[in-house]
């Protein structure tokens, strides 16, 4: 792993979701589900227990009638780097049978389902809930099994899931690129479900590291954001908003800090 | 004996400290760990050679590009098409949940009769002969008693080759109920026929106008095309393009918009009107279309200017006087200003003054035919079939009214009144209508007052669907002849959903069909064939693939190909030549006119508020519904992915939440997650409450698109169908549904 | 019947009246298997828990029952490598609690994790960063060092004891038995700690996230340390219900002083260094994060504020101060009550430790969530207890636990 560390080429594969644009239309949960082979239950109305690897939350602003706002903010898993890039993400770290891992070379947290025992700790360490358990066999009706797609295995029971940023999809392409003599992907070779399912264009992905990726650039506006920055967690998906209010909801504020921040 | 226990004992210890050294547990252990990698009913799908196919997807009348994945003959993944004119590369839930359809445990797999009561689910398994022959029979019967006008269709769409083969049917066969579900492409057709004259469906140039003035209508909720709507709020986002929207619940669309106008609901056409006041007086209008192009404008800027000043629109409507003034200033000083209008997904024709007001405000800042505007454009015309030859019994039932009264003298406007139909049916002692076909529809479940339509089915002695699943309509027939699915069949799909370009997509059989099913074009072409006779020639085509190939004719190789094709000549619109009214321009009254009877035309015939059911004192408040895209609400309820993307404030378990404002909710002592039960003038439900601070108070808001008998678990006996609390409010001068809400009281329960 | 089997000069109710008492125990037992099986065939879907409550009653029950455990090797600890030799009269059962905790503990995980099966990964793929992987190397270790432990007590049965190789085992396993405490007492030191880092080290949860010292977080030092101060107590705690069951004395007074003094002075100390680390949590750290000490407790009843001052006032402070003193530490009704606030007060510590951490939301468009257990959890959490009373009486029953019973309770 440690020669990984100052591999030259090492990708940092991330999102920027522009919070302007989504609609909150839910495409991207299911675009998502679709492509990873996501199990449904008959009620999925405890969301407490349903797995969607990318979870659209609807945000306000707290304002009474007619001031209410509303604002949607789609979540994957965050890829956390941890503090100082080291890929301690909270995840990672804590995972006794290295089920989860940090992949250096593409900032890609992953997760291996038939090594996971099902402990749920990493569960316990992730401040955003992007990891989902199986708490039960995921059961397609019959007939429906023949969507599943072959490039994600089905879970079993007992394992903690969670979005992988489409991980298959890189491997496909890199093999490609290979057999044509190339190492490096052009960016728009390798793009999650999510992103590429978003009517409103609202989800961009790439390398974060490199210059001619759109992502670079737009994690760099003053309207960005990450969720809970101040954990040091280093998420790899940044949020855009030209609200005031939705920015602020990305972290926790004291009092006091609200107060000179409206300043 | 001590030697013999203590022999005894180490041999004891010795078994088992040798065992636990032996590789056996050890081994036994990794393949325990093997097993629990690879249960066998944890399915592990085949992998195989991956391949695309474009298509349109049919789901709803957005009409997206779509390609499948395909792992040999598996369909795995719906994705969008790039650079398709409707979606780009975008697809919506419901589209992306499309193999959940298609593979659905709950498809039905052949032709089915019925044996117990209707709506009771028993079927008998028969075959695609004996049912085409009893369908046969049935209509040749009603043909020799001279009842040929009793057969009717009831379908989704007039455009195509499919509804195309239907109409021709029951031409050749005698009859003229063919008949369409409503939408509010049926007001802005109406509406448009009046003001341009022709017919032409309106088509929304959204993708390069930069003001936005939204009457109620869910852009990004569902209205037209949704992909479509979506990317277009992206470039109105890019290009900071202003969207006002005007609704009293903070909708997804008000939420996304620049400015949410709140306003008293049904006072839309009101305020309209209002800012064509402030336009007019203002003299911020197009003055080369006004004078040059529309033929009424004085008259209705006497009116306009008379009775609907700023002051008296707030008072109607609740928007201020200040909103009033900078809204219509803003609107007309845009270069490529868009008035629209059509409640939350225009599944309802609503109120035609209002889309007439709102399109007055188009014609007044000129937008009309113009980029970024609305556009008459007419409906394609590429089936060129042979006349119908008909016998005379076929030309005496043609000649007979329509059930539904449209067309006829009171509603000589209306091509289709599926709303009226309804009552006529229930009004007379023997129903008018005796054999009933359906396709590509659920009037069971998406017409308001649902307890009256299938009051109307019950009196229908012969029903037959073409449904592919079980629906609320498939489970009131008698006789369901399950079509194939779609990406299981060929069809033309022309697409109309708003759109400024003139487009016809090809569904493809992706997948071979999964069951014993038939396309609907196959069976209407067999029927007729059983038929015989002059219905018989009407057909000349061997089966439906046959037909929609010559019918398509050079079109089908490049649609086979791409998924679609463009109709390259179609451009702008121009005001030249543009309009086909008496006057041969644009006539701001030309509702208002019908409306006042052809006479003096005064401000009530512009606009007068809808009244909706129940009486205030009973029912304190206003119940509206609205439009979610994780809820589909037409002939297809959701599939199992979409249902999960439903958040736990709109459904719980099988409850339904209505929408209530914390204001409201403290006069009834009611909070969040309590139960309540919701009457109306039409039924009664049990609901939980959520509160939104984004509704007006007095009003609540329910969800559409829950409340389904079927198809399977996922989905079934989840909420309520908001139309069981419903019912039509017939427009009196257009026969159109102009319903929005409903009063309502509320109890905690 | 039984009589060949109970230690000489010693008296035992009647195996009618001991076989009832197996049997009400033996059918809450099998409450307990009963769930236990349903969690294994049927899946954590029995369970209450959720994606929020990924650690849930059991992951307490754990931690608790590992602290209250504590007193196995705090007391060995003493006995053998400090050498407080009044100890002896105790130290056999603590260490019979010891292994009834961590067998149990063993077991509950057994059935938390989600594939049962496939529970050895944690040792063929382990992963050194992680907090658990040392518990369950340490806790491995150490419940083999206390079934050492206790096998010498088991082979001291007196039809077992006939047969010379046991005997002789038996003393042979007493000589060394220092070595095995001491590695006890250091292996209980690292994995009390650790499971003390669990929560401690989750930095993306600001309710259990402490800084540390190197890898350990605060609460490394704090979990061993309440383990050594409270396990004591459980021990005596358990050893005083025994008494009252039997209505017998079974050790002597002075030596629960000592152990009840030696736990105060843990305890006083203990939650001084608690206050301490809650003090720098709730103004440094926690602020740090966004976070001010009321955001943590204020929200709803159940994990009201009232929760911290039980924890460390009523079942800290006041425990400690009791046992500290010798009027407190003499009046066996305020050393009793001491001896109970201590063990609630680490139990409720392990309580919010992992619930709390799991009920607070971080991001702040998320709500507190409550937790019910289902029955299946209730049932298999209570399945250690029946199982421990069970041990316990049986061992009590059949072994020389006790070594001053015979003196303090002569047949006459």
């Amino acid at each position: 792993m440690k020669k990984e560390h100052t591999h030259e080429n090492a990708k940092k594969f991330g999102m920027v979701i522009d919070l302007d644009k989504c609609t909150g239309c839910g495409a991207c949960m299911v675009a998502c589900m679709a492509e990873n082979n996501v199990p449904f239950k008959k009620d999925e109305s405890e969301k407490l227990d349903s797995i969607t690897w990318i979870r659209v939350y609807k945000l306000t602003n707290g304002k009474s009638f007619p001031d209410t706002e509303i604002c949607y903010l789609p979540k994957p898993c965050m890829h956390c780097s941890g503090i100082g890039e080291h890929g301690h993400s909270p995840c990672v770290s804590v995972c006794p049978a290295t089920a989860t891992d940090y992949d250096h070379t593409t900032g890609i947290v992953s997760q291996i389902y038939t090594r996971c025992f099902g402990c749920r700790y990493c569960m316990a360490a992730c401040p955003y809930h992007a990891r989902y358990f199986n708490w039960w066999d995921p059961v397609w009706p019959e007939g429906m099994e023949k969507s599943l797609n072959p490039d994600v295995s089905p879970r079993m029971r007992g394992v903690v899931e969670k979005c992988s940023f489409c991980f298959h999809r890189y491997q496909a392409a890199m093999d490609k690129a290979y057999t044509e003599g190339r190492r490096e992907l052009e960016e728009d070779e390798y793009q999650t479900a999510c992103t590429q399912a978003c009517p409103a264009g609202a989800i961009t992905f790439g390398d974060l590291n490199n210059p001619d990726h759109k992502v670079h650039e737009l994690k760099k506006s003053p309207n960005a954001f990450r969720l809970l920055e101040r954990l040091k967690t280093n998420p790899k998906v940044y949020y855009l908003s030209s609200r005031d209010w939705v920015r602020k909801a990305g972290d926790n504020y004291l009092e006091a800090e609200n107060k000179v921040k409206k300043k | 004996m001590k030697l013999n226990r203590r022999n005894f004992l180490s041999l004891g210890v010795g078994v088992v400290a040798g065992t636990t050294l032996s590789p056996l547990p050890w081994k036994l252990m990794d393949d325990v760990s093997i097993w629990s990698q690879n249960w066998p009913w944890t399915p592990l799908p085949p992998d195989g050679e991956v391949t695309f196919e474009k298509s349109v997807c049919t789901l709803c009348p957005g009409g997206c590009g779509i390609t499948v994945r395909k792992i040999d003959d598996r369909a795995v993944k719906i994705e969008g098409i790039e650079d398709h004119p409707v979606n780009d590369g975008g697809v919506c839930l419901l589209g992306l949940s499309g193999l959940q359809l298609l593979y659905g445990p709950t498809r039905i797999k052949s032709p089915l009769k019925r044996v117990g009561e209707r709506g009771e689910g028993k079927w008998q398994t028969i075959s695609w002969n004996q049912a085409l022959t009893e369908v046969a029979a049935k209509l040749g019967e009603l043909r020799s008693n001279d009842r040929s006008h009793t057969v009717a269709c009831i379908s989704g769409s007039d455009q195509g080759t499919v509804p195309g083969l239907l109409n021709r049917f029951l031409a050749a066969y005698g009859s003229p109920n063919y008949i369409c579900t409503p939408s509010i492409h049926d007001s802005y057709e109406i509406a448009l026929s009046l003001m341009h004259g022709g017919r032409s469906s309106a088509g929304f140039d959204v993708e390069n106008t930069d003001f936005v003035l939204s009457f109620g209508s869910g852009i990004i909720d569902g209205w037209m095309s949704p992909v479509r709507m979506i990317k277009a709020n992206s470039i109105w986002k890019n290009e900071n393009s202003k969207v006002v929207q005007i609704e009293p619940r903070l909708s997804n669309t008000a939420a996304k918009s620049d400015t949410w106008v709140p306003i008293k609901p049904g006072t839309d056409a009101a305020l309209a009107l209002g800012l064509a006041h402030v336009i007019i007086k203002e003299s911020l209008y197009d003055k080369d279309f006004v004078e040059n192009y529309a033929f009424d404008f004085n008259a209705f800027k006497t009116i306009v200017l008379e009775s609907f000043a700023p002051d008296d629109v707030a008072k109607i409507t609740g928007v201020d006087k200040k909103t009033i003034l900078s809204l219509a200033k803003q609107f007309a000083g845009a270069s490529k200003p868009l008035a629209i209008c059509g409640r939350g997904q225009g599944k309802t024709p609503g109120s035609i003054d209002e889309v007439a007001a709102v399109h007055a405000l188009n014609a007044l800042v000129g937008n009309i035919n113009k980029p970024g505007g609305v556009w008459a454009v007419s409906q394609p015309d590429y089936i060129k079939w042979p006349e119908v030859q008909m016998d005379a019994v076929a030309s005496s039932g043609m000649k007979r009214d329509r059930v539904d009264g449209a067309g006829s003298e009171k509603f000589s406007n209306a091509n289709y009144l599926l709303n009226r139909w309804v009552g006529a049916v229930n009004s007379s002692d023997e129903s008018p209508v005796q054999a009933l076909f359906i396709t590509d529809a659920d009037p069971c479940y998406t017409l308001s007052d649902t307890f009256a339509v299938k009051k109307a089915f019950d009196k229908i002695p012969f029903v037959v669907s073409f449904s592919s699943n079980i629906n609320e309509t498939a489970l009131n027939a008698d006789l369901i002849l399950p079509s194939h699915a779609f990406l299981e069949r060929y069809e033309d799909v022309p697409l109309s959903a708003g759109l400024t370009k003139s487009v016809i997509a090809l569904s493809k059989p992706v997948v071979k069909p999964q069951f014993n099913t038939k396309h609907v074009g196959d069976a209407i072409i067999e029927i007729a064939k059983k038929l015989g006779g002059s219905i018989e020639e009407a057909f000349p085509w061997d089966d439906y693939e046959t037909c929609l190939k010559a019918t398509l004719g050079d079109k089908w190789d490049a649609l086979v190909e791409n998924g679609y094709g463009a109709d390259p000549d179609f451009g702008v619109p121009a005001w030249e030549g543009a309009f086909a009214t008496a006057s041969m321009k644009f006539e701001f009254l030309g509702v208002a006119r019908v409306r006042s009877g052809e006479k003096d035309v005064q401000a009530k015939h512009l606009f007068t508020p809808v009244m909706i059911e129940g009486n205030e004192k009973s029912y304190p408040i206003t119940l509206m519904p609205y439009d979610s895209l994780r809820l589909a609400n037409g002939s297809i309820g959701d599939p199992p992915f979409a249902i999960k993307t439903v958040e736990d404030t709109v459904l719980k378990h099988k409850d339904v939440f209505i929408e209530m404002n914390p204001e409201t909710a403290e006069a009834y002592d009611i909070s969040e997650g309590d139960y309540a039960v919701l009457n109306t003038p039409k039924g009664k439900a049990r609901v939980k409450i959520h509160l939104f601070d984004g509704i007006m108070p007095g009003l609540v808001a329910m969800p559409t698109g829950l409340g389904h008998t079927g198809p399977d678990e996922y989905l079934a006996g989840k909420g309520i169908n908001f139309n069981e609390l419903i019912g039509p409010v017939e427009d009196a001068d257009f026969g159109l549904d102009a319903v929005w809400a409903i009063r309502a009281n509320l109890t905690k329960a | 019947m039984d009589s060949a089997l109970i230690p000489k000069g010693v008296k035992r109710c009647s195996l009618g009246l001991f076989t009832l008492g197996i049997a009400v125990a033996g059918a809450v037992l099998l409450w307990g298997v009963y769930a236990m099986l349903l969690c294994w065939i049927k899946g954590l879907n029995q369970t209450n828990m959720n994606d929020y409550y990924g650690f849930a009653l059991w992951i307490w029950a754990d931690l608790a029952v590992i602290a209250l455990g504590g007193g196995a090797f705090f007391t060995g600890f003493l006995r053998y490598v400090i050498g407080k030799d009044e100890l002896k009269n105790i130290i056999n059962y603590a260490v019979i609690i010891g292994f009834i905790c961590y067998s149990s503990a063993l077991l509950i995980l057994a059935i938390d994790v989600g594939q049962p099966l496939r529970s050895w990964f944690i040792f063929w793929h382990a992963n050194v960063h992680s907090m658990l992987t040392e518990v369950a190397f340490c806790l491995s270790c150490y419940f083999a060092v206390l079934t050492i432990e206790f096998i010498p007590l088991i082979l001291e049965n007196r039809q077992v004891d006939k047969v010379p190789f046991f005997h002789n085992l038996s003393h042979n396993m007493h000589e060394v038995m220092a070595i095995f405490a001491a590695t006890g007492a250091f292996l209980s030191f690292f994995h009390q700690g650790s499971l003390g880092g669990v929560a401690g080290v989750l930095y993306g949860r600001p309710f259990g996230s402490r800084e540390g010292l190197l890898v350990w977080p605060w609460t490394f030092f704090l979990f061993t340390w309440s383990a050594a101060a409270c396990g004591p107590c459980f021990t005596i705690l358990v050893t005083w219900i025994t008494e009252k069951i039997t209505k017998k004395k079974l050790v002597k007074d002075n030596v629960i002083r000592l152990l009840a003094k030696i736990s105060g002075w843990m305890l006083a100390t203990y939650i001084i260094a608690k206050i301490i680390d809650t003090w720098y949590w709730a103004t440094v750290t926690a602020p740090s994060m966004g976070f001010t000490l009321m955001d943590f407790y204020s929200n709803n009843a159940f994990y009201g504020i009232w929760i911290l001052v039980l924890e460390i006032f009523i079942c800290g402070i006041i425990p400690a101060l009791i046992l500290i003193t010798k009027t407190g530490r003499n009046n066996s009704k305020l050393l009793m009550t001491a001896v109970i606030l201590a063990v609630i007060g680490v139990c409720i510590n392990r309580w919010v430790m992992v619930l709390q951490v799991m009920a607070m939301p971080v991001l702040t468009f998320e709500n507190w969530v409550l937790y019910i257990p289902s029955w299946q959890e209730v049932a298999t959490t209570i399945l250690p207890v029946a199982y421990g009373v069970i041990v316990l009486a049986l061992a009590y029953r059949y072994l020389p636990v006790f070594p001053q019973e015979k003196e303090l309770n002569p047949i006459d």
